[in-house]
């Protein structure tokens, strides 16, 4: 007992002001100052939404785009091009910390001169993977846009063309896709080549600067559809683009380690496009009607937690809906078809 | 004009008289050298020449005996085995049979490139674990991947080619016009990736069942075949149909490289084999050859092939084995017949190796060519 008195200090908080203090956090914790709405009141708060028509609204359009503009300039820092990233520039990645790759000769050669989309962009699909697609019937209204941007290479097969719709004209992917379901291209390419076939003329989108392990692989994914004469072209995300998108979320309040990548593009398509939709961002277990739904369109693998702030992110999407920004898919496009009973 | 030394004419014995008798005295002595020493390099040119000699000739056999005779390389200059090389290149060649079978017979014995030279699925089942050749801490763990690139069995057995030529890259092709008489052969045997286009065929051929791929290439020439595929598979098509051979399981190194390669050709759905040399075979090749003398880091790829070749076929030819800085006349050459990079000293013997086929040569049992072809 002596030895533990040595070691307290002599003059210590009264025993009141400890429990006072023990009492104030457990009542934060109860009742946080900031909470987020959970899931049930979410879909409420939609669903009130949902009987209301929605309109564009062209002068928020244009004002959320210019306020894009002034952040992050999609327009020209959208990807690595030869314009924006001369070669012997210091590129710090965005999503390491003080880490960063001098362009060199052999680099700055996979680059394109200048973003190659013909701007502004007219109607823009944005589709997320959220398990709400399925059975929506969305893909026709899908592929009537004129730029389709699709995340983290779907799987677009015939069963699932009738919800997701056919036409690619970017696709994003993550190179830990690459890692994990093409050994990184060390060994056999070829079942990564037939994989992102069905995506035909369209532009393949990676962060090859936001993570030192994604540098290799993505490259990789370049040589490789070079190697092959694939239709599909290589875009690399410039990191300073991410880097202005992720500042430009925090500071209207998403904290997250890291932003989706469904968020970066559908930010990129405001900024690109006149007019966007957006179909499969609904991050959670149950759709409208209170019916459970697969976390994807095509499967049910739940991300690591605590990486990505979906709900906060779809409330920004869905206040953007709200305003009349962007247009939310959530309803099924046309009526499920009524299966035949069979005789 | 000016002055001139008026004694200069009367300097009888004088600085300048004593410098001409000098040089000529210098010349004299040379000449005398290149008669007395020179004797072998002179009687060429005064005997009558008519023809290739019969093998078995008195003269021939002598010849042969010359070259025999010279145990070790460093028993007699390097041009006094030039000469005789090239005094021997007067007679016809012929299989010596006895003599061949004999060498073929150690050689099963020690190697047994039938069944060893790769690695096949029957001489390395599944789970085996593979040790490297020198790497011996490496093991490298047989799994079910691995083990369907693996053919079924040896692609080849014993004798079964009639005539074979080994081709390797030395400077002393160029300009040989051998092209026509390796493309003659049964089955033709190539080293470490060589150019075969249209600049050197005329020389070189261009018929290739087995090449060689040595990784350190692809690490250095193709970024490990991490980056760009088509390069190298675009390389490797210009020898069709033949079979690229590796070794895989030489030092730890290699193998990523070398099983990429399988997946390349797989990728671009070539028809080409792959096919990773044994390491036990290897070992026993250098084995082999350190008893004859070969003292070597490693063996050279042309020495294996050559070993390989010499179980697969009956007759064995060697093209562009001469690994001196000048051919036998003693005109200097390129160190390959496509460049001149010479290798890391200390890592091959190449010396001493030709030195053994020149034996195995006038044994009569292969043939080594070093002249131009008809």
């Amino acid at each position: 007992m002596a030895g533990l008195a040595w070691k307290w200090p002599r003059t210590r908080l009264p025993v009141g002001a400890s429990a006072l203090g023990v009492f104030v956090l457990c009542w934060l914790y109860v009742f946080p100052v900031y909470r987020l709405p959970d899931e049930k009141e979410i879909v409420q708060g939609v669903l009130l939404q949902q009987g209301k028509a929605w309109r564009r609204n062209q002068t928020a359009a244009a004002l959320f785009r210019k306020l894009l503009e002034e952040c992050c300039d999609p327009g020209q820092l959208f990807a690595m091009t030869k314009m924006n990233s001369p070669m012997g520039k210091n590129l710090w990645f965005d999503g390491e910390f003080l880490y960063s790759v001098t362009i060199d000769n052999a680099t700055y050669s996979l680059f394109p001169q200048a973003t190659p989309f013909q701007l502004p962009l007219k109607k823009c699909s944005v589709v997320g993977n959220g398990g709400i697609l399925k059975k929506s019937g969305c893909g026709k209204q899908i592929d009537q846009a004129d730029f389709v941007m699709r995340c983290n290479l779907p799987p677009l097969s015939r069963e699932y063309s009738k919800d997701v719709g056919s036409k690619t004209q970017l696709v994003t992917a993550n190179p830990s896709i690459i890692q994990k379901r093409f050994q990184n291209l060390l060994w056999s390419r070829k079942a990564f080549v037939d994989s992102v076939k069905v995506y035909n003329h369209s532009y393949i989108y990676m962060p090859a600067f936001s993570m030192k392990t994604g540098t290799g692989p993505s490259l990789r994914v370049y040589y490789t559809l070079a190697d092959f004469g694939a239709k599909q072209a290589v875009l690399f995300a410039n990191p300073n683009f991410l880097r202005d998108i992720s500042k430009f979320w925090k500071s209207k309040g998403i904290h997250a380690k890291r932003l989706s990548t469904g968020l970066f593009l559908v930010s990129a398509a405001l900024g690109l496009c006149e007019e966007v939709t957006i179909y499969g961002f609904w991050p959670f277990s149950v759709d409208l009607h209170g019916k459970f739904i697969s976390h994807h369109y095509y499967d049910n693998v739940l991300p690591d937690s605590g990486f990505h702030a979906m709900p906060e992110e779809f409330l920004q999407l869905w206040f953007l809906h709200k305003s009349g920004v962007l247009r939310m898919q959530l309803e099924p496009c046309e009526d499920p078809p009524l299966i035949q009973p069979s005789a | 004009m000016g002055y001139t030394d008026p004694s200069s004419s009367r300097d009888l014995l004088g600085n300048r008289t004593l410098f001409f008798i000098f040089i000529c005295a210098f010349a004299v002595v040379t000449l005398l050298q290149q008669i007395l020493y020179g004797r072998n390099y002179l009687k060429r040119y005064f005997e009558f020449y008519e023809g290739p000699l019969e093998y078995n000739s008195t003269k021939c056999l002598e010849l042969r005996q010359d070259i025999i005779e010279v145990k070790v390389l460093s028993m007699v200059k390097q041009t006094e085995l030039f000469d005789r090389w090239k005094s021997l290149q007067m007679c016809k060649w012929e299989m010596n049979v006895t003599e061949a079978n004999l060498f073929k017979s150690t050689l099963s014995r020690c190697c047994n490139a039938p069944s060893f030279l790769f690695t096949t699925q029957k001489n390395t089942p599944l789970g085996t674990k593979l040790k490297y050749e020198v790497d011996t801490s490496g093991i490298f763990h047989i799994n079910q991947e691995i083990f369907k690139m693996f053919p079924k069995d040896m692609p080849y057995h014993r004798s079964q080619f009639k005539r074979c030529a080994v081709v390797g890259n030395g400077g002393i092709l160029k300009n040989s016009r051998c092209g026509r008489e390796i493309d003659s052969a049964d089955f033709v045997f190539r080293c470490n990736l060589p150019p075969i286009s249209d600049k050197y065929f005329m020389d070189v051929g261009v018929k290739t069942d087995v090449v060689t791929v040595n990784p350190s290439i692809i690490t250095e020439r193709f970024h490990k075949l991490e980056k760009w595929r088509k390069p190298f598979y675009d390389v490797l098509q210009v020898y069709e149909n033949a079979s690229v051979l590796l070794p895989a399981f030489y030092n730890t190194r290699n193998t990523d490289v070398s099983i990429r390669v399988k997946y390349v050709l797989d990728d671009f759905e070539s028809q080409q084999a792959v096919y990773y040399f044994h390491p036990q075979y290897l070992i026993n090749v250098s084995r082999y050859w350190l008893g004859q003398g070969v003292r070597a880091k490693r063996v050279s790829t042309g020495l294996i092939l050559v070993t390989a070749a010499l179980e697969l076929c009956e007759e064995v030819h060697l093209f562009g084995f001469w690994a001196f800085p000048m051919n036998p006349s003693g005109i200097f050459i390129t160190h390959h017949y496509y460049d001149n990079v010479k290798p890391r000293p200390g890592f091959h013997a190449m010396p001493s190796e030709i030195f053994n086929f020149l034996h195995m040569h006038s044994k009569g049992i292969l043939r080594v060519h070093t002249g131009t072809c008809s």
